[in-house]
């Protein structure tokens, strides 16, 4: 039963958000040794379709300045949303700008959530800026970053 | 006795010991984010594992039955441990507790370094959670015994670089760092209490008695077995110091 | 093939219809990026990370996520879902293996 119910689900209620990205990144996923290699400016522009995104206050974008350790660093990003049916968020992507593969997450989200947040660990190869990218219903992108000070990395 | 320590650990430093060392010179912000991840500690997985390897044996109830005890009681007594236990005429861990039950119910004997055992011996330490530590060692003959031998054990200067427990978690040195790391003072640190620990720098379940394998590794010093009775010595003197503490299982550290 | 280790945690433990509640959902899955050395042999560890993760409640797929390896090992995911009835949220996850795996946990509401 599950297989044909994932496609299905998958196809109704994530289609456009969810899918298309994944398709445009997988082009890249046969290089040898980083396998995913993806710089965060790329990523961008594929996510937004060169539009960009404008820094906003509306995300709430939590990372330690000093990590403990590369290898696991805490991160949570919450977006001020009602969650509604005309006005939620889409899709929130969380980024470590300076890895080989930037991309770290990309959460796709419906008004079933109630309210806009995720929150994750992700390895930090080295002192560099975590940013969030979110898609707005509405098509629109916002964008916050900070900088995550690492001593010891958590790739390799 | 105080130059002598210094002169010991700037040895340890230039020798570089490998503490995968970290950063720590945290604000309070970022303090409480690392704090706010025990709420989803990776370990937990584990427990909620280990909790199942338990039930295949009796689950809590069979644990208490066992141990001789009610199960209402079972968290108090889980709290004590290591306990000397009459029936082993042996003062034994709790991993070692449920070694035998495993013998004794003609189930397969897990070793102390499995990791089905690790998450055995997390759950069933979490059955005491919130209890506070109430190690007696005072409570007979063999626990005063365990207590001296593991005083012993940490206080006594090993290895090629003459360095002893003592060296690095006594009250002269806490605080102070080796290879950015502060030395922590294991009372305060409630060791006792928050091992099994999930350790981020390993991504993998720890137990006190491992980590203080770890210890002895880094510092060059001969690796005592897991279960030995110096270990076990070594950690009733490790909890002791933590008596009173609420125990927190499974811990998280770096 | 052998099945991973994984756990969903809601909180608050105790909810009521309508409410929001914080979903985490953790498993044990090395997350190996490809580019890492054995320390002992010296060889390249094979990238094995989970890329894909999906949250259905009750039939209806409320969010899904595209992962990649830069996410720790053992990797949680917290989110907010907001309870609609009693049933059961699946979370269903793949990883550049081939690998797939779903774990559900009831939701029951009180009141
Ligand atoms: C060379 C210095 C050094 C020596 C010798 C040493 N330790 Fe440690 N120990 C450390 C450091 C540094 C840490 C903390 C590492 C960290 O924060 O992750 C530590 C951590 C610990 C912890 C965990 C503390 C916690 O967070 O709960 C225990 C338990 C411990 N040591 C026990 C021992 C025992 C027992 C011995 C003797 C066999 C020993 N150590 C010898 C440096 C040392």
């Amino acid at each position: 039963m599950q297989r044909r119910d994932f496609f299905k689900k998958l196809g109704t209620v994530v289609a456009v958000s969810a899918v298309a990205p994944m398709m445009s990144f997988a082009a890249d996923e046969k290089k040898p040794k980083g396998p995913n290699e993806f710089s965060y400016e790329k990523a961008v522009e594929a996510i937004t379709d060169g539009k960009g995104a404008k820094t906003s206050s509306k995300i709430t974008l939590k990372v330690p300045e000093i990590a403990e350790n590369g290898a696991v660093v805490p991160v949570s990003v919450t977006v001020d949303s009602p969650m509604s049916e005309s006005d939620y968020v889409k899709a929130i992507h969380i980024f470590a700008t300076k890895n080989n593969n930037s991309r770290c997450l990309a959460v796709h989200l419906t008004p079933a959530n109630g309210k806009a947040m995720i929150a994750t660990r992700v390895k930090l190869g080295g002192t560099q800026e975590v940013a969030a990218l979110v898609e707005m219903s509405d098509g629109t992108f916002l964008t916050a970053s900070q900088s995550v000070k690492v001593t010891i990395g958590g790739c390799g | 006795m105080k130059t002598g320590i210094k002169i010991a650990l700037s040895l340890a430093l230039l020798s570089s010991l490998s503490f995968g060392g970290e950063q720590f010179a945290m604000s309070d912000s970022d303090r409480a984010m690392y704090a706010e991840m025990l709420e989803n500690n990776p370990a937990d997985i584990m427990v909620a594992h280990g909790e199942e390897l338990l039930s295949d044996m009796g689950g809590d109830a069979g644990l208490a039955k066992y141990l001789g005890v009610s199960e209402s009681e079972l968290p108090k007594y889980i709290a004590g441990f290591p306990r000397y236990i009459e029936k082993f005429d042996m003062v034994v861990g709790l991993g070692q507790a449920l070694q035998a039950m495993m013998h004794d119910t003609g189930k397969k004997v897990l070793k102390l370094d499995s990791s089905d055992m690790n998450d055995m011996l997390a759950y069933t330490k979490s059955i005491a959670n919130d209890e506070p530590i109430n190690i007696d060692v005072n409570a007979n003959q063999h626990m005063k015994d365990a207590y001296a031998l593991g005083q012993i054990t940490f206080d006594t200067k090993r290895g090629g670089r003459g360095l002893s427990c003592l060296s690095c978690h006594s009250p002269d040195v806490i605080g102070t760092i080796l290879r950015t790391q502060p030395l922590p003072d294991l009372g305060v640190n409630n060791s006792g209490g928050t091992w099994p620990a999930y350790r981020m720098t390993k991504s993998n379940l720890t137990t006190l008695q491992g980590r203080m394998q770890g210890c002895m590794k880094n510092a060059l010093l001969a690796v005592i077995p897991l279960g030995s009775p110096d270990i076990v010595a070594l950690e009733v003197y490790v909890t002791d110091k933590a008596k009173g503490k609420a125990i927190a299982i499974p811990g998280l550290k770096r | 093939m052998e099945k991973v280790k994984s756990l969903i945690k809601i909180k608050p433990k105790k909810y009521k219809d309508g409410e929001v509640v914080k979903v985490s959902f953790m498993v044990m899955h090395p997350m190996e990026t490809g580019m890492r050395k054995d320390k002992k042999t010296g060889k390249i560890v094979p990238a094995e990370y989970i890329n894909s993760v999906k949250f259905d409640y009750n039939g209806q797929v409320i969010t899904t996520m595209n992962v990649w390896e830069s996410l720790s090992a053992n990797p949680v995911f917290t989110i907010y879902m907001k309870i609609n009835g009693a049933g059961k949220l699946t979370v269903s996850f793949t990883d550049n293996t081939g690998a797939v795996n779903e774990t559900s946990t009831k939701i029951k509401p009180k009141g």
